[in-house]
């Protein structure tokens, strides 16, 4: 323990006043000191610290956007003006077509995420805790992990069908890798130490589990979780690109065919959003489960 | 230093006259004739032929063969390049390079130009005919469905857009049906085939790409629009971008005129074993090629002609109508302006061919 901290609590003196006091003069000392300049911050770093920042960069994109949609510097069937977007938008969004295809995409996504990611933790404590199916299922594992899901599209729809089963296995498959990979990692990286407490306080094997591994292993399953929640919703709407009947890939490679670039981009604008929504969402669930960690 | 980098600017000076004076100079006399493109593009279906090269398919195939047209460009400087395209997406493709202006003529489907035209492209017909493809509907081989009527809630691979969606809707009317008593699925050809295969999909809507499916044992054509009225047939003809055909109508009308020499030549005498012979070193079965054409109601002589007839229009019309009503297109297109026949008439009093087509 910090003898200093001690003796200042020991004095009476709330710390943070004392930190204070190390920082600022004290007001009995001559004013001849000089007082420290205030910082001046130049005009970028003002503009960093302004809480509208973050806007920054999409508000550049889509001024470039504007800029050369009505310069005409592409031809307007292709890069269509963000007005025209909005308003393509806005029709699908009258007419209820956006909502059943985003409908469509989400529930794929939570049925297949949830699936692969479920497994993907099971898998993971499996290989983590155990060293001799770990060395039984490593290679295979290291292998089928390294295919590209878009590359198994072709051979998924001849084996499941151009159905649901199809779409639901391929978000099933890019979310278990990730995750079952981070939850293995998290069990191999565990310090000793706390194996060796657990040793020293005689735990069951079944209570190493419960009262050591899984809570220590939680915020790096969380983040493996969330990273591949983003790739299954990438890899979800790249297969409704090439099959399905509806969802928001669909809809993109229809509008495509039917010309409608607008209705692409929507169709863009719309999974990045929805993929950032999804990182947003589970970054708040993660803070919350992890609230522990900040006390 | 100084008097000679002095010297030396005023060499620097007279070298880029010198260069620049002759650039000028041929400037001037391009600008006075109308400054000619470096190339001139054209799309058309290409494939991987069996020597592993790309090979045209179509009356594309046969102009590039004659090589009249790369000739004649070349004589004004002009070089001609094809542009392939591949079967899976041809629609998309021309679609899209045509707004970016990166081909100037395509030979292409009707439904995809109807498509081009609604928003806001624009690109008109210089040579019809040519190509009449016959659309197959076809069943996974153990499908009881023997008609388009057996198939009604039934899920049918289609990809929608492209040339052969227009007949499959008329075979849905003729039948009483529309595109809501079946469950469309929109997939290229290879995915349809696939599906049809796997019996993930009820039935498949295609080109003869259907006898394939017959051939593996997978699928069963029950319906094919050989003996089904002519404006059936899906159209793919030749499409030149509007403002390319009014800025070089000089070069247009070598396009027009070479297109007209190759159906001309297939149309004639010996000109069906030359473009089966085409075809197959295209890649394309024999087999596969003569199924297509059996039973087919069409005449040969008329399937070339490249005569804007009162039918040709009528099928536009009722394409755009049919775009329209599917929801393919967002506003009516008017297709009265879809077409640039003057061309065609002026190759066809150049070749010395006003009456070859008549009789129709």
């Amino acid at each position: 323990m910090n003898p200093g901290v001690l003796s200042a609590g020991a004095r009476g003196l709330p710390l943070a006043e004392n930190a204070r006091k190390v920082l600022q003069p004290a007001p009995s000392e001559p004013l001849t000191v000089p007082m420290p300049l205030p910082v001046r911050h130049s005009p970028v770093e003002r503009w960093l610290a302004w809480r509208w920042s973050a806007w920054t960069s999409p508000l550049l994109v889509l001024a470039v956007w504007i800029a050369v949609t009505a310069l005409q510097l592409a031809p307007e069937q292709i890069l269509v003006p963000p007005l025209q977007v909005l308003a393509a938008g806005w029709e699908l969004i009258e007419s209820g077509e956006l909502r059943e295809h985003v409908t469509v995409s989400l529930a794929r996504l939570v049925s297949g995420f949830g699936f692969g990611a479920v497994a993907g933790i099971a898998f993971g404590l499996l290989v983590g805790l155990s060293p001799r199916l770990d060395a039984y299922f490593a290679p295979s594992f290291q292998v089928l992990r390294q295919i590209p899901s878009v590359a198994l599209i072709p051979l998924f729809i001849l084996v499941f069908g151009i159905g649901e089963t199809f779409k639901v296995v391929i978000v099933a498959k890019a979310s278990f890798f990730i995750v079952a990979l981070s939850v293995h990692d998290a069990i191999a990286s565990l310090p000793a130490r706390y194996l060796e407490v657990a040793a020293v306080l005689r735990f069951s094997r079944l209570q190493v589990i419960r009262k050591v591994v899984l809570p220590a292993i939680v915020p790096a399953t969380l983040t493996g979780i969330r990273i591949a929640l983003g790739r299954s919703w990438m890899v979800l709407v790249g297969a409704e690109l090439l099959a399905a009947e509806n969802g928001l890939g669909q809809m993109m490679e229809m509008a495509r065919q039917m010309f409608r670039l607008d209705i692409v981009m929507v169709g863009v604008v719309l999974t990045g959003l929805v993929g950032l929504a999804l990182d947003r969402t589970f970054r708040l669930l993660e803070a919350y489960l992890m609230r522990w960690q900040r006390r | 230093m100084k008097p000679d980098s002095r010297i030396d600017k005023q060499r620097r000076l007279a070298g880029l006259f010198a260069l620049a004076l002759p650039a000028l100079l041929s400037s001037a006399h391009a600008q006075a004739a109308e400054p000619l493109p470096d190339a001139l593009r054209i799309a058309a279906v290409s494939r991987t032929g069996p020597s592993g090269k790309t090979v045209f398919a179509g009356s594309s195939a046969l102009v590039a063969e004659q090589g009249w047209l790369a000739a004649e460009l070349g004589k004004l400087g002009v070089k001609l390049e094809w542009v392939p395209v591949t079967t899976n997406s041809v629609a998309v493709q021309v679609n899209e390079a045509f707004a970016n202006k990166s081909i100037d003529f395509a030979q292409y489907g009707d439904l995809p130009s109807i498509i081009a035209n609604a928003s806001g492209l624009h690109t008109q017909l210089v040579v019809p005919g040519g190509s009449m493809n016959n659309t197959y509907l076809v069943v996974p081989a153990n499908s009881n469905a023997r008609s388009i009527k057996d198939l009604k809630g039934k899920k049918i691979a289609l990809h929608r857009g492209r040339p052969w969606e227009f007949p499959f809707s008329r075979l849905l009317a003729a039948n009483g049906m529309t595109q809501k008593d079946v469950r469309i699925l929109n997939l290229n050809p290879q995915a349809g085939a696939s599906a049809v295969a796997s019996g993930s999909a009820d039935a498949f809507f295609t080109l003869s790409d259907a006898f394939l499916l017959e051939d593996k044992k997978v699928g069963k054509i029950i319906w094919s629009s050989k003996q089904a009225p002519q404006d059936w047939k899906m159209r793919a003809e030749l499409w030149g971008d509007s403002a390319f055909l009014k800025k070089f109508p000089q070069l247009a009308q070598l396009v027009a005129t070479a297109y007209v020499k190759a159906h001309l030549s297939v149309a004639g005498e010996g000109g069906r074993e030359a473009y089966i012979q085409h075809e197959v070193s295209a890649g394309q079965s024999r087999r596969l090629i003569e199924r297509e054409w059996e039973g087919d109601n069409t005449d040969w002589h008329a399937r070339w002609a490249p005569l804007f007839t009162p039918e040709l229009r009528a099928h536009y019309a009722a394409g755009a109508a049919y775009a329209q009503q599917a929801r393919l297109i967002g506003r009516p297109l008017d297709t009265s302006r879809l077409y640039a026949p003057q061309f065609v008439e002026q190759a066809l009093v150049q070749l010395k061919l006003q009456n070859r087509w008549a009789s129709r």
